[in-house]
């Protein structure tokens, strides 16, 4: 294969030792049929990668593996890598009807002319062009196919973040021609697809003026900061998910919540995007802590060694998935949190699902309430009424 | 009934229409009825193959229906008017609304072939063995026919001028036009039936007789021709009595001369209900029927009660008559008794008891009687009238169907007393499978045990809401004078025929209709050509098979099968196979990819035949296709979040060959904007693709099971691809025969629509319509509202817009 020692040196899966401790890490190690020390045994010559097709579509590419890794294999980029190179029959069906894709691919066409951004209500401040912007992402879209099936309401966590934001001051950019980030094009392999995406999205931005970009959702945040620099060098602007910026305000600012009360126990599921690739483990709990009346407690496993939800975007949903849902809702349940709190919109809707078939197959579901941080952080804003009549109106 | 053997055998499978060879499946005959067939076939005492040929109609393929009929029923269109349809009774559809017109539906199919030209004689078997038939009823024709499709050759001998028996001579013509029963019968002479007509046995000729001109087996099927005399005294003598089988008899003959008065009809039967209404188009001025039970004990059928009764005719019940009461020569009155029931008695019907002192009088002129039948047998050698049981009926042994005399067998009313056509031609196929064995084998045959069914399955009823409009029976038409002899039952119209058929669900896992052509729409059985072979036929192509044959290819894998010779299917050039060409075959139900499915039960709720459960606990469940329920419909292939449901029939592959045709394929296109695609249901699909490939260039139709499979990612995906309209169209809910198809795939396409809003697109530009739901006019017309829109006007046939 034409690229795969290029891959490994960059990837520095050349170093591998296989000592077999990723395998140690890898969630999907206990169902079986599956082993990352394995992957990394893929040599030459050309077509010995087909028979590894399968297991590399099945890879999460959770990074779990990765922590443990003692020569520093960047195991995931090596499976994406390895993605770009099979055929595309080997893919897996996308979930859902392979829609998210297809909308990505067709955003990519330019065939767009706007997404809808009927989500702004009154109240809600944002600007046409400036420092700050904010990153909408395909909420809207999850509304579509999720909203009264998840009984979800995704485009909340947009509305969320422009209060939060309208508190601290600030009138974020929103960009009507945004496209989808491409995530989810980038880890199924389709690469130029997803270069088109970037710079698409990297010149609207740019265009706006924007110098520092914030996203709600950890994916788009990781795409935003690590990927799209790969093929846009030319704009970089400062990339946050939104709890980082949050974090760096809570002290000394207008950022003032109502207690919690009685259901103040909650625990935090790290995306594996946000956390292990993007090493944001404690702004988002930062947050949590500052709300009145909390207590933030720790799942089995949780910061680095944090469990993927099962799902990472909308590549693959399988079996595999479904058996880590249930269990991350069970250590979630057994912690005796009222809450799990996430800080990525795929997470949420995964876990919801889960919750959701559960119920409709009459299983013994783990009952927990499940949130996005950003939207609980807006909701328990105490507003300051004054500062609200001045705000400039919806444009 | 035996289930009856596709020709499997060898490790070679001839479907009719189409020949594959099959290696890998058993060679052993295979059932084709391995699972309970359809309540109504099971109720069909002749064993016709309902559900198989109403599925034909609903495809508009009425002469394959036809056919489907006459491989059990020899007379379609005298079954089609007259039978007393047990598989009405039980048909599953009826418990949602209605039952399927079944009757009417086959009466329209057979009235097609009315005028059609007689078939050439069948060919003979070079057997010396003749055989005699006596008597030309329902049960001596299907008996000669059976034995002549066997390759005997059959004479019939009928006392009377004409042949039809009953039919002829009982059952009248505003029932059963003459011109019917003539055609059924040039049709039955026309495939090599000698009819000997005015011949009747032991008068014309001896039964010994026939034995020697080398007939070496008889069937008697001489039905009960003879009317019982009502039991009242000086009955006989009285000129305004008569038996009422004679009066039809001359009535039937031609006999017109009117009835005057008032006249009173004694029995409960189709005979009394018949002559009582032939009384009234004569011109009487009343007509009543006694009967001494209750209504419900009526033994001629509902619809001709009904009719009867709206006609004017009155019934009475609980009566019955003791003394005439003459003035002079002439009838004056009856004299009647009320009647109470006693005990049950052996048929379960409780025996009438006379009131004393309850007696009343009945004015009439004119009374037929009636009250019973039995078999006419005087004429009879001595030891044939030693067969005869008490209540004058032939006796045969129940299992073989033989008299007491060698070679001599008996069927139809004359045994069984009088009951209906179907019966006695269910007695006609036992009789002349009892008498091929005997003349194969030297003894007739025993009956064959009923084949051991698997368990009664439950099938899931399509959730369709009930009809508004009257799919019953074609009404009847109202007397008219000078036409009174007219047929009463108006006929279904192709379209009216069509909508019936397509109400029916399809019960059981497959058509059954061995009509295995591989152009099938219905398809059971599915041939791909093998992967990666690089040309333009790389989509699959579904042969329609029996069921078994399905179910016997093994689960998960396919079979390879070569076609031979005769089995080009009629399919698009591109994917139809040549002789010798390497094929797979596989089953069409839907699989489940085990790794991929995550047990969240979406499908189990959407599909419509319970054919999917969940097995495993908490998250290792997965989801279970019962394969002989499923009907390959794919709504779960839809709902499946995780495409772990998945559509045998459509894979992926077959996908991008459509989308290729769609876009790639018409690279040429006259037009800037993209071609207008069409998802439809084979149903939909099948009438209407040539006359829109004509209107346009810029249609691409693309043919599902059911659009119940479409989903959302699929529309954007066309949109994407530039489509510049898509229009999903199918069956109403209630005309699915999935039941659910309409349903599912509106949401999907609202879901498609605010998706492509959401990304700019026009979202009036993916539509789905229901709306035009007649047979011949389906989903042309929002077709060509769609090119109008997309092109400003009407294309003309080039594709090209005028200018
Ligand atoms: C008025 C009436 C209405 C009916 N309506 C219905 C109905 O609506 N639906 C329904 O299903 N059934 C109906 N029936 C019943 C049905 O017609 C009979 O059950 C059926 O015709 C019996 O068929 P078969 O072949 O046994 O005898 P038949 O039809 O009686 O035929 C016997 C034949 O044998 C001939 N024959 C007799 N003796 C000799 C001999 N010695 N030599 C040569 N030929 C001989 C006779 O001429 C006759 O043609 C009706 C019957 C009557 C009388
Ligand atoms: S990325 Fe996650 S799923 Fe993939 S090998 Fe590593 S630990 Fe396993
Ligand atoms: S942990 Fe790192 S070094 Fe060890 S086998 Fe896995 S990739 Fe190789
Ligand atoms: S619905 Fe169709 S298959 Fe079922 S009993 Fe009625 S006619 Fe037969
Ligand atoms: S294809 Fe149709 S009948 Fe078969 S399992 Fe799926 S929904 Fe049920
Ligand atoms: S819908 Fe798909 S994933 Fe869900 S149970 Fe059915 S087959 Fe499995």
């Amino acid at each position: 294969m034409r690229d795969l020692i290029q891959l490994k040196k960059a990837t520095q899966a050349a170093l591998c030792l296989e000592c077999g401790k990723c395998s140690t890490m890898c969630p999907l190690a206990r169902f079986g049929g599956f082993s990352a020390a394995r992957m990394m045994s893929i040599h030459e010559p050309e077509g010995e990668i087909h028979g590894h097709a399968a297991a590399v579509q099945r890879c999460l590419t959770c990074g779990a593996c990765e922590v443990r890794c003692p020569q520093g294999v960047r195991y995931t980029e090596f499976v994406r890598g390895l993605r770009v190179e099979l055929p595309e029959e080997t893919r897996w069906s996308c979930p859902h009807g392979a829609v998210f894709q297809e909308s990505a691919r067709w955003a990519a066409e330019g065939a767009v002319n706007g997404r809808n951004s009927s989500w702004l209500e009154d109240g809600l401040a944002v600007a046409e062009e400036g420092e700050v912007a904010l990153f909408v992402g395909c909420l809207p879209l999850f509304d579509v196919v999720f909203g009264s099936e998840l009984e979800v309401q995704m485009v909340e966590i947009a509305r969320s973040a422009v209060r939060l934001l309208n508190q601290l001051g600030i009138e974020p950019v929103v960009v009507a021609e945004e496209r989808c980030c491409g995530h989810d094009l980038l880890w199924s392999g389709e690469e130029e697809t997803f270069e088109k995406l970037a710079v698409a999205n990297t010149t609207a931005f740019e265009e706006r003026g924007v110098r520092h970009l914030l996203t709600t959702c950890a994916e788009c945040c990781r795409t935003w900061r690590l990927d799209y620099p790969r093929y846009v060098e030319s704009y970089q602007p400062r990339v946050q998910h939104i709890s980082e910026f949050l974090a760096e305000r809570l002290e000394g600012e207008s950022l003032s919540f109502q207690d919690l009360g009685e259901a103040g126990t909650m625990t935090f599921h790290d995306p594996c995007r946000l956390g292990r690739q993007l090493g944001v483990f404690d702004a988002p709990r930062q947050v949590m802590a500052s709300l009145p009346g909390s207590e933030v407690v720790e799942m089995e496993r949780s910061g680095a060694d944090a469990q993927c939800c099962g799902t990472p975007g909308f590549i693959q949903c399988n079996r595999d998935s479904r058996r880590l849902q249930t269990q991350r809702l069970a250590s979630a349940a057994a912690t005796g949190a009222s809450k799990l709190v996430t800080a990525c919109p795929k997470c949420l809707i995964h876990f919801r699902c889960a919750q959701a078939e559960d119920r409709l197959n009459e299983r013994q579901a783990a009952e927990i309430q499940i949130e996005d941080l950003t939207v609980l952080a807006a909701s328990l804003l105490t507003i300051d009424k004054e500062a609200e009549k001045d705000s400039p109106s919806k444009r | 009934m035996s289930a009856p053997v596709c020709e499997i055998g060898g490790g070679e499978a001839q479907l009719a229409g189409c020949s594959l060879l099959i290696p890998d499946v058993q060679s052993e005959p295979l059932p084709i009825l391995p699972v309970e067939p359809a309540p109504c076939t099971q109720a069909c005492p002749a064993g016709i193959n309902v559900k198989a040929y109403v599925s034909l109609i609903a495809e508009g393929r009425f002469a394959e229906a036809l056919q489907v009929v006459r491989q059990h029923c020899p007379l379609p269109g005298v079954c089609g008017r007259i039978c007393h349809h047990p598989c009405e009774t039980v048909c599953r559809r009826g418990t949602v609304d209605e039952p399927i017109s079944i009757r009417s539906l086959k009466r329209f199919v057979a009235d097609l072939a009315v005028d059609e030209a007689p078939p050439a004689p069948w060919p003979l078997v070079d057997k010396d063995a003749k055989v005699a038939i006596v008597g030309s009823g329902p049960a001596g024709l299907t008996a000669a026919y059976d034995l002549r499709r066997a390759g005997y050759p059959v004479t019939i001998f009928e006392a009377e001028a004409e042949a039809g028996g009953m039919l002829r001579y009982g059952i009248t013509e505003y029932r059963l036009p003459r011109d019917v029963l003539d055609s059924e019968i040039a049709y039955l002479a026309g495939v090599g039936l000698e009819f000997e007509t005015g011949c009747r046995v032991g008068r014309d000729l001896q039964l010994e007789e026939m034995l020697e001109q080398g007939y070496v087996a008889t069937l008697l099927a001489v039905g009960a021709q003879r009317g019982r005399p009502l039991r009242v005294p000086g009955a006989e003598a009285c000129a305004g009595v008569e038996d009422a089988l004679a009066f039809l008899r001359r009535v039937n003959q031609g006999d017109r001369s009117p009835v005057r008065g008032r006249v009173v009809v004694i029995g409960g039967g189709s005979t009394a209900v018949e002559a009582a209404r032939s009384a009234l188009r004569l011109g009487a001025d009343s007509v009543d029927i006694l009967y001494r039970r209750y209504r419900e004990e009526l033994l001629a059928d509902e619809e001709e009660i009904r009719a009867a009764e709206s006609e004017g005719i009155a019934f009475r019940f609980l009566v019955a008559p003791t003394r005439l009461i003459v003035e002079g020569e002439a009838l004056e009155a009856l004299e009647c008794v009320r009647v109470g029931l006693g005990e049950p008695d052996a048929s379960g019907r409780r025996s009438p008891i006379q009131i004393p002192g309850s007696e009343f009088r009945v004015e009439a002129d004119r009374v037929l009687a009636a009250i019973g039948q039995a078999a006419d047998l005087e004429f009879m050698p001595p030891e044939i009238l030693a067969q005869v049981s008490e209540n004058e009926l032939l006796r045969v042994d129940p299992l073989t169907t033989m008299t007491g005399l060698q070679g001599v067998f008996a069927a139809g009313d004359a045994v069984s007393g009088p009951a209906t056509v179907i019966d006695a031609i269910a007695a006609g196929h036992q009789a002349a499978e009892a008498i091929q064995h005997y003349l194969e084998e030297g003894r007739p045959s025993i009956a064959p045990q009923a084949p051991e069914l698997r368990a009664p399955l439950e099938y899931g009823l399509p959730d369709s809401p009930p009809l508004t409009a009257d799919r019953g029976r074609p009404e009847l038409r109202s007397l008219k004078a000078g036409a009174e002899f007219a047929e009463v039952e108006r006929p279904f119209g192709e379209a009216e025929a069509v909508e019936e058929a397509r109400r029916c669900l399809r019960c059981g896992p497959c058509g059954e209709c061995r009509v295995c052509t591989p152009s099938c729409r219905r398809r059971h059985i599915m041939v791909r050509f093998p992967v990666g072979d690089g040309s333009a036929r790389r989509a699959p192509i579904l042969l329609r098979a029996p069921g078994s044959i399905a179910m016997s290819l093994s689960n998960q894998s396919s079979t390879r099968a070569q076609l031979l010779p005769e089995s080009r299917p009629r399919l698009l050039p591109e994917v139809a196979p040549s002789e010798g060409d390497s094929v797979e075959v596989s089953p069409v139900r839907v699989q489940i990819v085990e790794e991929q499915c995550r047990g969240c039960g979406r499908c189990i709720e959407v599909c419509p035949f319970g054919a999917i459960t969940l097995s495993g606990e908490g998250p290792d469940s997965v989801a279970r296709v019962e394969p002989s329920l499923c009907r390959g419909c794919n709504l779960c292939c839809a709902i499946c979040p995780t495409a772990a449901a998945e559509p045998n029939a459509l894979s992926v592959t077959w996908w991008g060959s459509r989308l290729a045709d769609a876009f790639d394929g018409r690279a040429e296109a006259v037009n800037e904007a993209g071609p207008i695609v069409v998802l439809a249901c084979q149903r939909r699909a099948g009438s209407i693709e040539p006359t829109l490939y004509q209107h346009s260039a810029h249609v691409e139709v693309i043919r599902f099971r059911c659009v119940g499979q479409v989903d959302a990612g699929m529309l954007v995906e066309l949109y994407r691809r530039g489509a510049s309209s898509v229009l999903v169209a199918g069956c109403l809910t209630e005309r699915c025969r999935f039941g659910e198809g309409a349903h599912q795939a509106t949401e999907q396409v609202a879901r498609a629509q605010r998706l492509i809003s959401l990304l700019g697109g026009g979202q009036d530009r993916v539509r789905s319509d229901w709306s035009v739901d007649r047979a011949g006019d389906p989903i042309e017309t929002p077709v060509l509202r769609m090119i109008a829109e997309v092109f400003g006007a009407r294309p003309d046939k080039t594709g090209r817009q005028p200018c």
